[in-house]
């Protein structure tokens, strides 16, 4: 069990190592296979420990294999440790396999690029990261973690580095995840300070109210940065720069889910600052309605399935944020296979398309690739959790939370996720309908070319058959008004503080299905059906064209008074006061050194004579003195 | 004792100072590096006489070795200083201290 | 073993100077004098014993009996490490000027030898007056470095690095004779604790220009323009630990209540430091710009660290100053190789280098990479304990602290940017080559130190102080 934790973390960097140090002795395909293969290794890690720990029983389901003292300073120590328990294995099982089939994939979708090993070293490097984050024993370690992922995803997003684009994206990636980096290692500090450890346990320990909200102010900013949620999510739609099977894996499986990891992880502090866990639901809900909202208008087909994950990610957040922690990871999980399946196929279509993502040129797919579309159709339906499929399990119970949290504030939120419902069906199918229903357009069918029959098109199509299959059967795990083994098998580790009863669960599930479908029918009325035009609202267009004016706004206060304050410094303090200083000071003296150097003749005997004559004054000095 | 015997330690250290002055006086004033150095030695010797008449008059030896090691650097500082003039007669270079003036700053 | 360290390189200096030997020659020999160094070194590290801590290796013979002067040289646990850094670098740089060549390859080879020998000393002296004159011998050889094999503008260089590291040993010369005569000896180890502001100021002033602290730095940026780059890489990566280790052995440890009078100072000088580096090298120009201004604001945080004297802070300062000597090191050998294909350090002017250069790309972003402090590195490790330390003492320090951390991964990735990414530079031609074997083989090394680091950040804060209890340490003035 615990070697299966630690091949699982390892063994992506093994390959990831390998072919960064084999340079051109691995030849293309094989470092594919490698990391691919690395991957799968690691899901075999993963379910080896899974099986372990149903071994045991539930109440000892927790251990923490010590490799050495990674960290110390005093008293305070961290070792370089896995954590082996219910969270982790479910995590790990959920990263590595739904990993794996991404880098399978990306067999396929990278064939025939120039630098196809870089990017395989870096998306090994990346699970790892990933595993890193969900096995850290520590808070420090999964902060190592965290880094790491933000670190890997620059490098994925900026793959394609002669973009400056891309290159930009990567960039506000990066930075906006080291803003969330810098707020958790602050509240580390604080914990530090409080408690002289950084394991998990010291969360659980008693802190007066000031300390537990800034702490979990704290490890908030970092999840609110990771997951792409408001106020620090405009990074995640730029990332859509990157390779595809780039943005399935930070979108999908892995990184964007870290926040809600993160939040379950800690859920003990978040549940001795309650306020900041409603402020968790209430970011979530915030971002669920505006990211669905944006979506509406978008025309790069990658960006509005990114923003449907910032929505869905709000649903999860609001699930963590009320306190419902295991539905929460289950809709992580259920979101991981179909979000993956939609990124994936959306690579299909721009492959064929010859890398084109306007969706306002393509149209009529259906009939030329039918197979596609069927795949795309289940994703669909299982994103707006349309029975029986994935997301109609996990969706609608994280709605019956926010119902059983109660109050106003519980209600609100509900609302805000019903709501949230609709728009996750309109946009969904609204997609769907411009990219594959009616004719062909003439772009499609200019530049359209199958896949062939060959291992290019195997690997991209046997990931997507397994993710396919996934987005239906993979909710049935879990039907929250009658069976419930997620929540059994997480409950010793993040015990939910709300239980929603019977009637709450289906009135949550009866109106989420009929808002979901009202919003596909909204959809197939506008853009399958063509019976209502569009409706043009200039103003709300042009706010929701513009991201709600994220960018600007972060421009404008942010970015810009840092450059010009750099720009004064250098200017108005460097130059002036602290490089000419010593120009000066340097001028000075050599003007002084020309001044007494004067004294100097060149003649001995005046050297001699200063010599004598100042040896007779001191002598005369002395004998006056004495 | 025989420190008292022969003449008082002021006699001695008159001649010394007698000396000395001389010394730095052409030192000073002439222009012949052979006589600078010349001077410079009789510098030396007032110096060396002072020693030896205070290790007299107290008795203790260390003056007169302090001497000997005087005479010996004296020595070497002959050997540099007629090498320089040998090396300036060779360049031709007129023997007149004061046209060797390079170091002014 | 301590007088091996300090003898073995001016010996091989010696050898060098004097020997008529030819370029080739003399360069093999002095790499081979400083692997030997390296390996000196690591006999060291297996035989110090970590478990005891204290002074190992003290070998005292009397120089000036009247005055208590007495050459006196020793290890502790950290100085073990700095020893490390500074014998580790100065190898890289020999080797990388060996391998560019440089003109009168003799004088030059043995004056880094010398450096060497001297930066040693200074690392291991227990005597005041030994100290300063080893810490004087280490700035000669610089400034005769920076001066002649400098670049076109290394005469300012070279009179604004002398006349402020002039200035600053001026005030610690002063500072130690007043303080060795009131207290009787010289002797760092015997000598007691003072309570004088003048002394404790004279030296940390002395220490403040060289590390250096804002707003002393007036000199940094020339000085590291101008030298050759692996003059460059010596001085911030070795040269300024010197600054560091003075703050660490003599200011705090010596002087607890004046440190605890000025700390508010000092901190703020060091978080303006931080920040306003940090500022300084987003806007920089030109590559070395960027990384000289990123070694002031790392000096910062690294004097907040030994300012804040706790474990945290101290274990943190010590492993931040290796992390943060190999690593500008390795990013003044870089910026050396890139203006070598390009002839330019100007970051508008380059662009594009990674196509087609895959080992160039790999060293510098694993180099920028470990400079912005990515977590899981080393420098994060340093970094963190740094401001978990300095958060004990005021939370807003530590605040300081985080916003740079933002500000180091927008700066590093600029340059990584500038150099490796987009559309390929004026400067930069088709035929300037990827990184050649030797090149790999001088920075891969001190990568690999920083990689073995990340692993195992702990090796440096478990042994460094006795017992890892540095703030005892300190308060009993390592006795």
């Amino acid at each position: 069990m615990v070697w299966g934790a630690w091949i699982c973390l390892l063994s992506p960097l093994a390959a990831s190592c390998l072919i960064t140090l084999g340079g051109t002795r691995v030849s293309r395909r094989t470092a594919g296979w490698l990391a691919t293969s690395a991957c799968f290794v690691a899901f075999a890690g993963a379910v080896a420990s899974f099986v372990g720990l149903l071994t045991h029983s539930a109440s000892d389901r927790q251990f923490i294999s010590t490799a050495w003292t990674w960290i110390s300073g005093g008293s305070y120590q961290s070792g370089l440790s896995v954590l082996i328990d219910p969270l982790s294995t479910f995590m790990m099982l959920v990263v590595a396999g739904v990993g794996a089939l991404i880098v399978w994939y990306s067999i396929g979708y990278m064939d025939g690029d120039d630098e196809e090993r870089r990017y395989f070293a870096y998306m090994a490097l990346f699970v790892f990261s990933m595993l890193l984050l969900v096995q850290a024993g520590n808070l420090i370690l999964l902060l190592a973690g965290w880094g790491m992922v933000g670190l890997s995803s620059y490098l994925l997003i900026g793959f394609w580095h002669q973009r400056p684009s891309a290159i930009a994206a990567a960039k506000k990636a990066f930075v906006m995840n080291a803003i969330g980096d810098a707020t958790m290692a602050l509240a580390f500090f604080l914990l530090i300070q409080q408690g002289n450890s950084l394991e998990f346990g010291v969360l659980g320990g008693e802190f007066s109210s000031t300390v537990a909200n800034l702490v979990a102010l704290g490890l908030l900013g970092g999840a609110v940065a990771k997951s792409a949620q408001i106020p620090l999510h405009t990074w995640l739609p730029d990332a859509m720069e990157g390779p595809t099977p780039v943005s399935a894996l930070i979108h999908a499986a892995t990184m964007v889910t870290a926040g809600v990891y993160l939040i379950v992880r800690t859920h003990a502090i978040f549940e001795q600052a309650p306020k900041v866990a409603d402020l968790a639901a209430g970011l979530g809900a915030a971002t669920l309605l505006v990211a669905g909202l944006i979506a509406l208008v978008q025309v790069d087909i990658k960006r509005v399935i990114a923003y449907s994950t910032m929505s869905q990610i709000g649903y999860m957040f609001l699930g963590a944020g009320v306190g419902s922690y295991p539905n929460a990871m289950f809709h992580l999980m259920t979101h991981a296979f179909f979000k993956a399946l939609l990124f994936m196929t959306a690579g299909i279509v721009i492959h064929a398309l010859v890398d084109e993502q306007d969706i306002r040129k393509m149209g009529g797919l259906r009939q030329l690739a039918p197979k596609t579309y069927w795949a795309f159709l289940v994703g669909s339906l299982a994103l707006v959790g349309i029975f029986p499929f994935a997301g109609f399990f996990s969706k609608d119970s994280i709605l019956a939370a926010a119902m059983a949290k109660g109050g106003v504030y519980g209600y609100v939120l509900w609302g805000i996720g019903l709501a949230g419902t609709f728009l996750t069906g309109l946009y969904t199918f609204r997609l769907l309908f411009i990219v594959f229903w009616g004719e062909p357009s003439a772009f499609v069918r200019e530049h359209f070319h199958p896949l062939g029959r060959d291992v290019v098109a195997f690997s991209l199509a046997i990931p997507v058959g397994v993710l396919g299959v996934l987005s239906v059967i993979g909710g049935w795990i879990q039907f929250s008004p009658w069976w419930h083994p997620v929540e059994t098998w997480l409950r010793t580790v993040a015990e939910p503080i709300v239980s929603p009863s019977s009637s709450q669960e289906w009135t949550s599930i009866a109106l989420s299905l009929l808002l979901g479908l009202t919003g596909i029918g909204v959809a197939w009325a506008v853009y399958g059906a063509h019976r209502v035009a569009v409706p043009r609202v200039v103003w709300a267009q042009r706010t929701l064209e513009h991201k709600f004016y994220f960018d600007e706004a972060y421009d404008a206060l942010f970015y810009a008074p840092s450059v010009a304050l750099a720009k004064f410094l250098r200017r108005g303090v460097e130059q002036p006061l602290i490089a000419d200083s010593g120009r000066d000071l340097g001028d000075d003296t050599r003007d002084l050194g020309g001044l007494v150097a004067r004294a100097q003749t060149g003649l001995v005997r005046t050297y001699a004579l200063a010599i004598a004559s100042s040896v007779a004054v001191l002598a005369i000095v002395f004998v006056i003195v004495k | 004792m025989i420190a008292l015997l022969g003449p008082e330690i002021a006699w001695y250290l008159s001649v010394a100072a007698f000396l000395f002055a001389t010394g730095a006086f052409g030192v000073l004033v002439r222009r012949n590096p052979l006589i600078v150095l010349l001077s410079l030695e009789i510098m030396l010797n007032g110096a060396n006489l002072a020693l030896i008449g205070f290790s007299r008059n107290l008795g203790d030896g260390g003056g007169q070795i302090f001497a000997l090691a005087v005479m010996a650097v004296a020595a070497s500082e002959v050997v540099v200083g007629l090498g320089l003039v040998v090396a300036l007669n060779r360049k031709r270079i007129t023997l007149d201290v004061d046209r060797l003036n390079t170091l002014r700053g | 073993m301590t007088t091996l360290l300090i003898c073995l390189p001016l010996a091989a200096a010696l050898i060098v100077w004097v020997l008529p030997l030819n370029p080739v020659s003399a360069g093999s020999l002095s790499l081979l004098a400083a692997l030997a160094e390296v390996g000196v070194w690591i006999q060291l590290l297996v035989r110090y014993d970590f478990a005891q801590g204290g002074l190992q290796f003290s070998e005292q013979h009397t120089w000036i009996n009247d005055l208590g002067v007495s050459y006196h040289v020793g290890v502790y646990g950290f100085s073990v490490w700095l020893i490390g850094l500074t014998v580790i670098v100065m190898a890289a740089a020999i080797a990388y000027a060996f391998w560019a060549g440089r003109e009168r390859a003799r004088a030059y080879m043995g004056l880094m030898l010398f450096l060497t020998g001297a930066i040693v000393g200074v690392f291991v002296a227990q005597d005041l007056l030994l100290f300063y004159a080893f810490f004087e011998a280490m700035l000669i050889p610089l400034y005769i470095l920076v001066g002649v094999w400098g670049g076109p503008g290394r005469l300012g260089a070279t009179l604004k690095f002398v006349l402020y590291t002039m200035a600053g040993s001026l005030l610690m010369l002063a500072a130690i004779i007043v303080y060795g005569l009131s207290e009787g000896t010289f002797d760092l180890v015997a000598i007691g604790p003072s309570s004088s502001q003048w002394i404790f100021l004279g030296f940390v002033a002395a220490f403040a220009i060289k590390a250096p602290l804002f707003p002393l730095h007036g000199w940094l940026p020339d000085a590291y323009r101008e030298s050759s780059p692996e003059v460059a890489a010596v001085l911030s990566g070795v040269v300024s630990k010197a600054a560091a280790y003075g703050f660490l052995r003599i200011a705090v440890t010596k002087f607890p209540q004046p440190t605890h009078d000025f700390r508010a100072p000092i901190l703020a000088l060091a978080a303006t430091g931080l920040i306003y580096g940090s500022l300084l090298a987003f806007r920089a120009p030109d590559l070395r710009g960027v990384v000289a201004y990123s070694s002031l604001a790392q000096m910062g945080l690294i004097t907040m660290g030994v300012f804040a004297v706790n474990d945290l802070g101290l274990d943190g300062s010590v492993l931040q100053m290796v992390n943060h000597g190999l690593v500008s090191a390795t990013l003044f050998l870089l910026a050396g190789m890139v203006e070598r294909r390009t002839l330019t350090g100007e970051l508008g002017r380059l662009g594009g280098m990674a196509r087609g250069r895959p080992a160039l790309a790999t060293v510098l972003l694993t180099a920028g990479v470990i400079a912005l402090a990515v977590p899981l590195s080393s420098a994060f490790a340093g970094e963190f304990l740094i401001l978990a330390g300095i958060f004990q003492r005021g939370w807003g320090w530590a605040v300081a602290g985080a916003v740079a951390i933002v500000l180091a991964a927008m700066y590093v990735l600029r340059l990584v940017s500038a150099v490796l990414h987009r559309d390929v530079g004026p400067a930069v031609s088709d035929s300037a080559l990827d990184l050649r074997p030797a090149e790999l083989g001088v920075t891969v090394p001190l990568l690999a130190c920083l990689l073995a680091l990340s692993v195992w950040p702990a090796a440096i804060t478990q042994h460094s102080f006795h017992d890892d209890h540095a703030a005892d340490d300190v308060l009993t003035q390592f006795k």
